[in-house]
């Protein structure tokens, strides 16, 4: 917004010590990753990495989130000195690595050590490294904004083919290790206490290091580059996921996390056609998903199934498939004459009416509360998907199979979303989002269209559903209740409605975060509810957003933040 | 002395495209002032900004020497500014008596009612129908109960947006007499026509906006002789 | 023939608990056009608050049913009060021009949360829990049709509120800032209306009736639990949309007719009450889509 200016005056106040601010908060940080951060023994055992290390006795031993920090406050030095577009973006988001990282580690140390004196100091120790933290985070947020939030930096540069493969490769092996990185830090809640606190560090210290990334330009340089060689990227980065199960996630825990996060990160992108391409919100999604997985269940074979039939897998599947995208165009069919916030509440009613009789065993489908158990595992060539597997020498873990087949699963679901976006009905359904009786006077369809959308969704969350179904062994209609739908919805919001790496992003943190934090299993969908406030808020365009929609819903990235009455008449402006 | 509106090198913009660049006017005490120019001069930008359902970009909005632009809407009217809005915007579900009321809201003395009255014997057919809803009547008599509602806080300075718009032109010299009458009874008035020739005639001054700035001011009778007004704005061909 | 009349009027007495509810959302929605889907949470917690006051209450004042029912009341009206006032504050306020899914998400969200919080935090609330005895009790009896009292007390409540509340909105200078800001927002700036306090305003009024109706619902079915306001608060949307969103009376009348259908489906519809609500969505969805504007809205009402 051009009209009003609120950051200006602190901009104003703080230019002169943005630099002097920086170089502070970087040593600082420096510093804080060095001192003691914890003075004795918790109940739980000592805090991990070393914690209790003295000040500047074994600098080269730092690990863990003192290592993360060490290497926030040289980037922060770096990024203070060196010439760099954007600086202020990219300072801002390192500080608020730092500031993360150390509220986070020190909080917990309060939390489970008992009081302010675990970070203080305590019979003579003192341990300060928290309060450090958290200082230079603070200058170094302050810097940010004294250099002034300029526009994201764009990079003109565009290498020739090799060069720009190379990029791509060793970009993907990143992403690759990181998630390797992020499922396994700090490892399952259940054996490591400090599992929670390590992992939400370990996001506080990648999230200030992407934020910095794309704050100098380089993850919008990436993805122009990635689009433009869209099928290199595509085979990378499904080469990249398949080769997880040989870094350190390759073990039976993280092949079916990762296979549960993949089944709803598929789910998810089919609900990013309805809600992100098209912009219907669609509240009673999952219960596609869930009549995929019911029909899938009852052509498994198990006991319970209502057919006598077993039919093979790709044909359930795609029976899965068909019959949730019949009910998708039912479900869709509303908006035809339903609009908006009304039209979500009819998807709702019909999500209910799934849940209701599913749970009352509708025409012996579903047997209610009792569930269809003892689905088979599906199988290959005799191969059980969720037995071990080796190849030659190569022993990988139970679970790899289906872990593949979900990959694949994704993949397919990601360029069918890709393909879709780009194609005439993808311009199609943004122009509905945008404005629908605009693009109704262009000629759209904008009937046909709307179904089509809620059709589509509805395929992709059915053919989830019937893998979900032999996958986890059990159909039950509790699966596929409002909040689950609620949560698929939040995915898709946190990763950035309408784009794809948004929706695995989201995905992956909503499924990954309570198997991190089991202490916080109780708290997990009241930390859904506050994640939507919140992100409606502060960020509605996601984490990672779209690059059309960025420019709409971004008033913050031009800075300033907006008087709502200059807001209300922009859009008086434009009808 | 000081004037009892100065606008002040006033800009205002929605998103990035700028509807006002730098106009700057007064309004002394007793006037009739009015701003004229074409369709998507900014005129009703300008009018909106003072009435705070608007923020400037830069410049000041001074209103009995006082910065008002930084106020909210709702306060505007405690000020004494009464904004009577492009397309006269009643409550249609609301009975003549409702509106007048709600024009009144911000008073707290006991003069509201004889108030109303007034507005009654100044525009009779409110008065005979004073317990029908806003929205069936014609456009001349939404005319007059927008300007009655204005009224009702009884404003030191009272903004008109268009008030001719759509009328017939017996109905336009009905509103412009009572424009008139209302400066005779003491109220500042700030006028914004497109009919420029009716509105220059009666204005003791005169701006003319052209793509969000002032280009030109005087007295009306000034401006309604002067060349450039007549081939830009009246209609005049060469 | 006896089965019928009592159903009817077991229809009219949830009917009445339904339109309590609805009010909040059919006001709410008329000034600002939010779909507040947190409102049945902010019943629920009122009844979780009304609980909570009575065992706050030193035993002797637990024995006085006098004393302990109007003190229920209190507490959960305010308990309701503070959390209508605390989301509309910090949760939709500062979205008021975003994009109108935006508003919608952060209602879920704030449903989520409040049914969460209450889950976790209020002690037992993962199962049932048994309403203090504190209301008249027995039958009224009419011939062979019977009606508890407490059923009895929640028609009169809710008939006698929502007389109280159209006549406040029809008669008195806010009553007419709200209407006026239902109309027209910037215009009733322009007449010097402040729209924050009448929005909060709204939010109250729909906090209070929901915290009347959240006792009340504890006293008529003696157990609440944490779904009660998901389950409600839909059935009130539907009693709010049949009615026509904005419209008092349309509100009011609309769940007498959510309330009989459910009541009537149960008895006489294929399933019995196990498919009960199954009906209420179909006439949901039906209302929605063939007479969205509902049966008093206003029928030029644009929807985006």
């Amino acid at each position: 917004m051009s009209t009003v200016d609120t950051t200006s005056g602190k901009r104003s106040a703080l230019a002169p010590f943005a630099k002097p601010l920086a170089a502070v908060g970087g040593v600082l940080a420096i510093v804080a990753a060095l001192l003691p951060w914890v003075t004795f023994t918790l109940n739980d055992g000592n805090w991990p990495d070393k914690s209790t290390l003295q000040f500047f006795d074994a600098p080269f031993a730092v690990t863990g989130f003192r290592w993360h920090l060490l290497l926030l406050g040289v980037l922060i030095l770096v990024a203070a000195f060196a010439p760099i577009p954007s600086r202020g973006r990219v300072v801002r988001a390192l500080g608020w690595g730092v500031a993360v990282v150390s509220f986070i580690n020190g909080a917990y140390i309060t939390a489970k050590g008992g009081g302010l004196g675990a970070i203080t100091a305590l019979d003579g120790a003192t341990a300060f490294g928290s309060v450090a933290g958290l200082v230079a985070g603070v200058l170094t947020i302050l810097a940010g904004y004294g250099y002034g939030i300029t526009p994201v930096g764009e990079w003109k540069f565009k290498p020739p083919t090799p060069v720009a493969y190379l990029v791509l490769l060793v970009s993907f092996a990143g992403v690759l290790l990181a998630v390797a990185a992020m499922l396994t830090t700090g490892g399952v809640g259940t054996s490591n206490p400090y599992a929670g606190a390590i992992f939400l560090s370990f996001l506080g210290f990648a999230g200030g290091v992407l934020g910095a990334l794309s704050g100098v330009g380089f993850i919008r340089w990436l993805s122009v580059l990635s689009e433009e060689h869209r099928v290199f990227s595509v085979i990378v980065l499904a080469a990249c996921a398949l080769l997880l199960p040989f870094t350190d996630a390759g073990n039976e825990y993280w092949m079916t996390v990762a296979a549960n996060i993949g089944i709803y990160a598929a789910t998810a992108i089919g609900l990013n056609i309805v809600v992100g391409l098209a912009g219907l919100l669609d509240l009673g999604y999952v219960a596609f998903m869930g009549i995929g997985a019911l029909v899938a269940a009852n052509f498994s074979g198990a006991a319970a199934a209502n057919f006598g039939i077993e039919l093979p897998f790709p044909v359930a599947a795609v029976i899965a498939a068909v019959v949730a995208g019949i009910f998708g165009a039912i479900v869709g069919s509303p908006t035809l004459r339903v609009r908006g916030d009304y039209l979500a509440i009819v998807t709702l009613a019909f999500g209910e009416i799934f849940t209701r009789s599913a749970q009352n065993d509708i025409g012996g489908m579903t047997n209610g509360s009792n569930a269809i158990p003892g689905i088979p595992a599906l199988s290959l060539f005799g191969k059980e998907f969720n037995r071990e597997l080796s190849i030659g020498a190569v022993k990988l873990p139970a679970g790899v199979l289906y872990y593949i087949l979900i990959v694949l699963l994704v993949a397919a679901t990601m360029a069918v979303f890709a393909n879709l976006k780009f194609s005439r009905i993808g311009r199609a359904w943004i122009a509905i989002r945008e404005d629908e009786d605009a693009a109704r006077a262009m000629g759209i369809r904008t009937g046909q269209a709307k179904i089509l959308a809620f059709l589509i969704g509805a395929t992709l969350a059915g053919l989830a559903g019937a893998v979900f179904a032999h996958k986890n062994a059990t159909v039950s209609y509790e699966s596929f209740k409002f909040l689950e739908s609620i949560t698929l919805l939040a995915a898709v919001i946190l990763g950035g409605m309408g784009s794809i790496p948004g929706a695995v992003l989201g995905a992956s943190l909503l499924f990954v975060l309570p198997e991190k934090l089991r202490d916080f299993e109780e708290f997990r969908l009241m930390i859904f509810g506050l994640a939507l406030i919140l992100i409606m808020r502060f960020r509605p365009q996601g984490l990672i957003p779209d690059r059309h929609r960025r420019a709409e819903l971004a008033d913050e990235d031009v800075g300033g933040a907006p008087v709502d009455e200059v807001h209300a008449a922009s859009k008086e402006a434009k009808a | 002395m000081t004037a009892l509106l100065e606008v002040r090198n006033l800009s205002v913009a929605y998103g990035a495209i700028e509807a006002v660049r730098d106009i700057s006017f007064t309004v002394e005490a007793g006037q009739i002032v009015s701003l004229i120019g074409a369709n998507g001069a900014g005129k009703t930008t300008t009018l909106r900004t003072i009435s705070g359902l608007l923020r400037p970009a830069s410049g000041e909005i001074l209103f009995q020497g006082k910065p008002i632009h930084n106020d909210p809407a709702h306060a505007i009217l405690g000020e004494g500014i009464a904004h009577c809005p492009e397309g006269r915007r009643l409550f249609p579900r609301m009975t003549v008596e409702e509106n007048l009321q709600l024009g009144a809201y911000v008073r707290k003395d006991d003069g509201v009612q004889a108030d109303m009255e007034r507005v009654y014997e100044l525009f009779p057919v409110l008065g005979e129908r004073r317990h029908n809803k806003a929205g069936l009547f014609s456009g001349g008599e939404q005319q007059m109960l927008a300007i009655g509602r204005a009224m009702m806080s009884k404003p030191r300075l009272l903004m008109l947006d268009e008030p001719s718009m759509g009328l017939s032109p017996i109905m336009t010299q009905k509103i412009f007499d009572t424009i008139k009458e209302l400066q005779s009874l003491g109220t500042t008035i700030l006028l914004v026509e497109q009919n420029a020739l009716a509105a220059l005639a009666l204005s003791d001054h005169g701006y003319v906006i052209d793509l969000g700035r002032t280009t030109l001011d005087g007295p009306g009778h000034q401006l309604l002789a002067d060349q450039r007004v007549r081939d830009a704005y009246l209609g005049e061909a060469h | 023939m006896s089965v019928l009349l009592q159903q009817l009027v077991n229809g009219i007495v949830q009917g009445s608990l339904i339109a309590l509810i609805a009010l909040g959302y059919t006001m709410v929605y008329g000034i600002i056009q939010l779909i507040n889907f947190a409102h049945g949470e902010v019943f629920m917690v009122a009844s979780y608050g009304g609980l909570a006051t009575f065992t706050l209450l030193p035993d002797d004042l637990k024995k006085s049913p006098a004393v302990a029912l109007p003190l229920m009341f209190v507490g959960g009206i305010v308990v309701a009060v503070v959390v209508a006032v605390i989301m509309e504050r910090f949760a939709y306020r500062p979205l008021r021009n975003a994009p109108r899914l935006a508003p919608l998400i952060t209602a879920l969200g704030v449903s989520v949360f409040l049914q969460e919080a209450v889950r976790v935090w209020y002690p037992n609330a993962t199962s049932n829990l048994p309403y203090p005895k504190v209301f008249p009790e027995g039958n009224l009896s009419l011939g062979t049709i019977s009606v508890p009292w407490t059923g009895v007390l929640l028609v009169v409540l809710s008939v006698g509120l929502s007389i109280l509340l159209q006549t406040y909105i029809n008669r008195s200078r806010m009553g007419r800032a709200m209407r006026a800001t239902a109309q027209d927002p910037d215009t009733a700036k322009l007449m010097g209306v402040n729209p924050d306090r009448v929005i909060v305003l709204t939010f109250v009024f729909g906090a209070v009736l929901a915290g009347v109706a959240g006792v009340m619902f504890g006293g008529y079915l003696s157990n609440i639990n944490i779904d009660m306001g998901f389950q409600n608060g839909i059935f009130a949307f539907t009693a709010a949309v049949l009615g026509g969103v904005g419209s008092i009376r349309g509100a009011v009348i609309g769940a007498f007719i959510i309330g009989l259908i459910k009541t009537l489906a149960g008895q006489y519809m294929p399933g019995g009450t196990q498919y009960d609500y199954v009906w209420i969505f179909i006439v949901l969805i039906l209302v929605l889509v063939f007479r969205p504007q509902g049966l008093f809205g206003e029928p030029e009402r644009v929807r985006a």
